[in-house]
């Protein structure tokens, strides 16, 4: 409940930061 | 969790390359073909200066991430490191 870890945090999401993407998706490009 | 990874010693996969974008950088992993955008230029500098430094923590203080946003960059490293983009340190040179 009381965990300081939580948030006094910043709007920063980890989305905000990477963002995978598989390029096998990209069939028959190699 | 996220505690443990800012007092351990990390650094770059040598399976990935980085190539620099105006937005911060691509990373490709050529074992697991994945490739990631690091969205901001501070999230490449971090994970290229993991390497130079001790632990995580040491990392993002060098580099100047605000502690209020430390929650979230170190989210963003364990998702690299889920897909092997960065690894601790000792497996680094394997």
């Amino acid at each position: 409940m009381n965990e300081d870890i939580k948030n006094e945090q910043s709007d920063l999401l980890v989305e905000d930061l990477i963002e995978e993407v598989s390029i096998d998706g990209m069939c028959g490009v190699y | 969790m996220h505690e443990q990874m800012l007092d351990e010693p990390w650094g770059v996969s040598p399976s990935v390359a980085f190539r620099p974008e105006p937005f911060g950088a691509l990373a490709y992993h050529f074992g697991n073909r994945k490739l990631t955008f690091l969205k901001r230029p501070e999230m490449v500098r971090l994970v290229q200066h993991l390497a130079e430094t001790d632990t995580v923590r040491s990392a993002l203080q060098d580099i100047g991430i605000p502690a209020e946003s430390h929650n979230a960059y170190v989210g963003a490293l364990r998702g690299l490191a889920t897909i092997d983009i960065i690894r601790p340190r000792g497996e680094v040179s394997e």
